[in-house]
């Protein structure tokens, strides 16, 4: 099977003027053949958890429909903001940061679904590690649903590698079901090669004092959509996203990232850091949505962006929505270079300008690599960014 | 002094929300000129006593009564209660941006005695109160408690008591984070607020820096939500001395 | 002086709200909708150079082929059909008060601009649905070559090549449809020319009044501060409530040069049934700098986000501005800057309030393009939710192109805190009071901007907001 593919992704939830050019991003794929990729989690299992594979793409996403009478409320006297475009993911099982269109791609190319069930009441007594390392030229498409029951925890970790000149396309879509109570981490690190096309598409969902927590690293790749939707559907619930990227050369990188705030008591946490370099292009958008009955609700987005190149092209659009008065909201962003008077005082201490800038560079994107759970990955990444710099 | 009460607290309960029970069965009974001062360990209930007293709307009464000046105050808003002639000091002030400490005072003002403020009039005296508590002119037209230091916005709740001279006032922890020196001025303070005017106050506090320089007629310690003893100003000294151990 | 603005001065509800009886057959009606025949005949009424009927032809031509903007808020409920583009008195314009006709001078008499400028202005401009109908400036300030006038007999007289070289050249009719709308029945409006060096003490104003039920105002505003010049100029608009849609589609092109500064100020308090469509743009050259003051009350749509496009180098931006969103409001505003010139720097402090299910939205966009070595730019934009039936969103962007350059953004969403309240109450103050005291303190960043006056009427709109009236 092979054909050619246009994806509209990373819809901005709210349109805004066009010349931007940040309502939303496409992704063209000519030639897609999928190879016969199957995830290695060799490992066992944690006990309390079970796996099911060759899932079609349409059934894995059912257990978002049976809760869909929870996840998808809206309360009554809900206005819809201007520019609104949720209407174009509505048919999702269950909404993704980069829309429909994945979905569409995963259904027309058959792909299916690993499932994972959390037992209720089981907390996983180590993450589940599954690691893809790509060939030069490879094309694969992978699914995931994670599916954590009534106060189970589970931590699942990704890592996505080839070699640093490999080419290729790695798709993934994560789908995450967080029953009332349970809390899911979903870790990943993507060190692709310079000619990998990429994406990660994320759709959570958490039910009453669930949480879902996501650590993301995006080293590598060309061309680059990663993205996240959450809903914080019942109270008490509870999102946390901390993203480190690297983009350089002629790299390009999209991202678009939501927590939809409908339950009472959400927090939603979101710190995004990254180093442009040479002539990479970036947008981020990050939107905090505060649907009416969010009451007690706080948000919180910080983006810190190192601008390294005077040929960089980068695009912010920070969004905060809200129908709810008793909410507290706040998005930070800094861009811009290193601050001067931190660089004078590493020279003052002795290290020279350029190994002053490059500790503080990958001390940036180290911060977030040492939230891996994993030991083993963990070195990896760090490794990866060190030589990279 | 008089024998008629200035407040009487009945047998008063209070939960926060509508949940959880902070207070049990309180009773108390100020007259004019006197000076109580509330003691008891962190969590006892102090400043919700002094919050409910105050009608803030997230404490509520779910049983007895709080009269002032013989009126019954219970179900009253914190305005019109500060019109009858009661003062909050609170522990924590809040920052207003956008308003001045300055046009703060005379909008309060204004508002409780209806009365047009004479700008003049009203510049000095407020020059004099902020001199009695050493505090530097510039801050009259700062925003409200915006940036203010600890210290500061202690002062600055003296300086809005001093300037609008209530019958009663409760004064929540405002010692506390007080430096000897701070402690000292705010105190100057309170006795300037006694001496003006035949003022009672409620003193909540949990330690007994402040009280070293008044005179005290009564002491209550609350232990739980309740008050579990009552006695006079030596009272203070023991407490000084031994702690709460005795009364928990 | 904070003490005036808290001030509760008399509120008349009616202030802006009232209707003049008209005698229908002292005014010139143009039949409502858009065809080549209107623009043909708004371009005969004001007996257009050549140049200029073309252009609105084109403009027309653009209108009809430009399609209506995929974001922002819903303008479904204006129909073109149902509008009067072309509404004027069949006086003409005067130079003194005593000469207006009597049933305007009674509304402007009624919004105080008279007074107004008999205290505390340079010079006044009133425009009365299409038309200017007064125009004064004082003598010293006339003295000193300060052109003040309606734009139409600019067209005509001595600066007819400025004009013609600088209208539309910065707001181009290609810009969105509105503005190829406004290029085709654009009438009205001001021209002011600063000669270099003179710097003009206080402040010149306008005044827009759109009086006529349906009918669309579609004022043009010129200014060109020359080198090292200085000008504060004050737009005031207000409209009485009819049940039909009205229109404003103006344009503002102010053109600020080397060293020059202009401070540009609106209160804008039409109707809520207007749709305010309006285009506001500058161009900054070489250690120029451009102040926007903007209060944003009225209108059931807007649309309104002054561009600021830092050429020169060294060139400044400050952006201050508050928007109030009460019931059946759909108020969406904000600033857009271009920093093109080395060491530009732009400020953006916005103040939003919904309340009431009012729907207030704040949306920008910074660009720095990789010209703009060392550039700065700050946007801190706070909302304030008063109730939860209202909407307060954040849609801001930005777009940098060199890592030169400093870009900071904050924004924060939030109630007034129970606590404050009754902090507050506790001093003596009503609820009511308390709240309107809070949000007035949350303004007060956008009044100090604001000469004495028009801070106090200000308040007053926040005054009357809060207390459902307005």
């Amino acid at each position: 099977m092979s054909s050619d593919f246009e994806l509209k992704v990373n819809v901005l939830p709210v349109t805004t003027y066009n010349f931007l050019h940040v309502n939303e991003s496409t992704i063209k794929i000519s030639d897609l053949s999928l190879g016969k990729r199957k995830s290695t989690d060799e490992a066992e299992l944690p006990s309390g958890v079970s796996k099911k594979s060759g899932v079609s793409f349409g059934e894995a996403g059912k257990v978002f429909g049976s809760f869909s009478g929870r996840i998808n409320v809206l309360a009554d006297g809900y206005a819809a903001p201007n520019g609104d475009t949720s209407e174009r993911d509505k048919e999702q099982a269950v909404r993704t940061g980069m829309g429909a269109d994945v979905d569409r791609l995963m259904r027309d190319m058959n792909v299916t679904s690993d499932v994972y069930t959390v037992d209720e009441g089981v907390k996983a007594d180590k993450p589940i590690a599954i690691s893809d390392k790509y060939e030069d030229g490879e094309m694969a498409l992978l699914s995931y649903v994670i599916h954590a029951k009534k106060d189970s925890e589970i931590t699942v970790i990704l890592m996505e590698s080839s070699e640093r000149s490999a080419a290729g396309l790695s798709g993934i879509s994560v789908r995450l079901m967080a029953e009332d109570g349970a809390k899911i981490t979903l870790v990943k690190t993507q060190m692709l090669g310079d000619g990998f096309v990429h994406f990660y598409d994320i759709g959570g969902a958490c039910l009453e004092g669930a949480g879902i927590s996501l650590v993301t690293l995006e080293l590598g790749g060309c061309d680059v959509h990663s993205s996240a939707y959450i809903n914080l559907s019942e109270d008490n619930s509870a999102y946390s996203s901390n993203l480190a990227y690297l983009a350089r050369d002629d790299h390009r990188l999209d991202f678009n990232y939501v927590a939809d705030q409908r339950g009472k008591k959400t927090e939603a946490l979101m710190d995004f850091k990254g180093v442009l370099m040479d002539r990479a292009q970036k947008t981020f958008r990050g939107t905090l949505d505060f649907k009416s009955g969010s009451s007690g609700s706080v948000g919180d987005e910080q983006e810190d962006a190192l601008l390294l190149s005077p040929d960089v092209v980068n695009r912010t659009m920070p969004v905060i929505l809200c129908q709810e008065e008793d909410v507290e909201g706040r998005h930070g962003a800094t861009i811009g270079q290193l601050t001067e008077e931190l660089l004078f005082y590493m020279m003052s201490r002795g290290i020279d300008e350029e190994r002053a800038r490059r500790i503080m560079v990958s001390a940036r994107l180290e911060s977030v690599a040492r939230l891996i759970p994993d030991p083993d990955i963990m070195q990896k990444t760090i490794y990866y960014i060190q030589n990279i710099l | 002094m008089s024998d008629t009460s200035l407040l009487q607290v009945q047998d008063l309960s209070v939960s926060i929300d509508n949940e959880l029970p902070i207070l049990h069965n309180i009773s108390l009974d100020i007259k004019p000129g006197e000076t109580h001062v509330l003691m008891g360990p962190n969590g006892a209930g102090k400043s919700t006593l002094g919050f409910t007293l105050m009608g803030n709307p997230h404490y509520c009464v779910t049983g007895g009564k709080i009269f002032f000046d013989g009126e019954d105050i219970t179900d009253t808003s914190a305005d019109k209660r500060a019109k009858a002639g009661m003062f909050l000091s609170f522990q924590n002030p809040y920052e207003v941006p956008g308003i001045t400490l300055s046009s703060f005072i005379r909008n309060a003002y204004h508002a409780q005695t209806g009365a047009p403020v004479k700008l003049l009039a009203f510049q000095k005296s407020l020059k004099a109160a902020m001199q009695i508590l050493s505090m530097d002119e510039s801050y009259a037209d700062r925003d409200l408690n915006v940036g203010f230091s600890g210290g500061e916005k202690k002062k600055a709740e003296i300086l809005q008591l001093l300037m609008l001279n209530p019958k009663l006032a409760i004064l929540d922890e405002t010692d506390s984070g007080l430096d000897v020196d701070a402690v000292r001025t705010v105190s100057k303070g309170i006795e300037e607020y006694q001496k003006k005017k035949d003022g009672a106050l409620l003193v909540i506090t949990h330690s007994t820096k402040i009280l070293e320089s008044l005179h005290v007629d009564y002491t209550h310690v609350l232990v739980k939500g309740g008050i579990v003893h009552t006695g006079d100003g030596a009272l203070v000294d023991e407490i000084n001395a031994n702690g709460f151990e005795r009364f928990i | 002086m904070s003490d005036n603005k808290m001030a509760v001065a008399d509120i008349n509800h009616s202030l802006y709200d009232f209707k003049d009886i008209e005698n229908e057959q002292d005014f010139y009606r143009m039949e409502e909708g858009l065809s080549r025949e209107t623009v043909l005949k708004v371009s005969e009424e004001k007996n257009d150079p050549d140049w200029m009927r073309e252009f609105r032809l084109q403009c027309l031509d653009l209108y009809n082929r430009i399609k209506m903007p995929n974001w922002g808020p819903s303008i479904e409920g204006l129909d073109m059909d149902k509008i009067s583009s072309y509404v004027r008195h069949k006086s003409d314009m005067k130079g003194k008060w005593e000469d207006v006709p009597e049933d305007i001078k009674n509304t402007f008499e009624k919004l105080g601009i008279p007074q107004a400028e008999r205290e505390s202005l340079a010079g006044v401009g009133a425009q009365y649905d299409s038309e200017l109908v007064y125009h004064n400036v004082r003598d010293e300030v006339a003295a000193q070559g300060v052109i003040y006038t309606d734009l139409e007999s600019a067209l005509r007289g001595e600066y007819a090549d400025m004009i013609k070289s600088h209208f539309m050249k910065l707001v181009p009719p290609t810009d969105h449809k509105f503005a190829a709308l406004h290029g085709a029945v654009w009438s009205g409006g001001s021209f002011v020319y600063v000669p270099q060096n003179v710097k003009v003490d206080i402040p010149l104003q306008s005044y827009f009044r759109l009086n006529a039920a349906g009918a669309g105002q579609f004022e043009h505003t010129l200014i060109i501060v020359d080198e090292g010049a200085d000008l504060h100029f004050i737009e005031g608009c207000s409209a009485p409530k009819y049940n039909v849609a009205n229109l404003h589609a103006g344009c503002v092109e102010l053109y600020v040069s080397k060293n020059a500064r202009l401070r540009y100020s609106t209160i804008e308090n039409w109707s809520k049934n207007m749709y305010n469509l309006n285009t506001k743009r500058a161009l900054v050259e070489d250690g120029g700098i451009m102040e926007w003051v903007s209060g944003s009350f009225g209108s059931h749509t807007s649309y309104l986000y002054p561009m600021t496009i830092l050429k020169g180098e060294g060139s400044k931006m400050e952006f201050t501005g508050i928007t109030f969103a009460g019931k059946g409001q759909n108020l969406d505003t904000g600033a857009k800057v271009v920093h093109q010139g080395e060491r530009t720097s732009s400020v953006i402090n916005t103040k939003s309030i919904s309340k009431d299910g009012g729907i207030g939205t704040y949306r920008s966009s910074v660009i720095i393009q990789s010209t703009a070595k060392k550039a700065k730019a700050s946007v801190s934009c706070d909302s304030l939710m008063l109730d939860s039936i209202s909407r307060a969103d954040t849609i801001p962007g930005m777009d940098i192109r060199t890592n030169d350059a400093d870009v900071g953004h904050e924004a924060k969403i939030g109630r007034i805190s129970d606590e404050a309240i009754f902090y507050l109450m506790s001093r003596g103050i009503s609820e009511e009071d308390a709240k309107a005291m809070i949000v007035s303190g949350f303004a007060n960043p956008v009044s100090k901007e604001l000469p004495l006056e028009y801070a106090v009427e200000m308040n007053n709109l926040i005054r009357l907001e809060m207390s459902g009236n307005g």
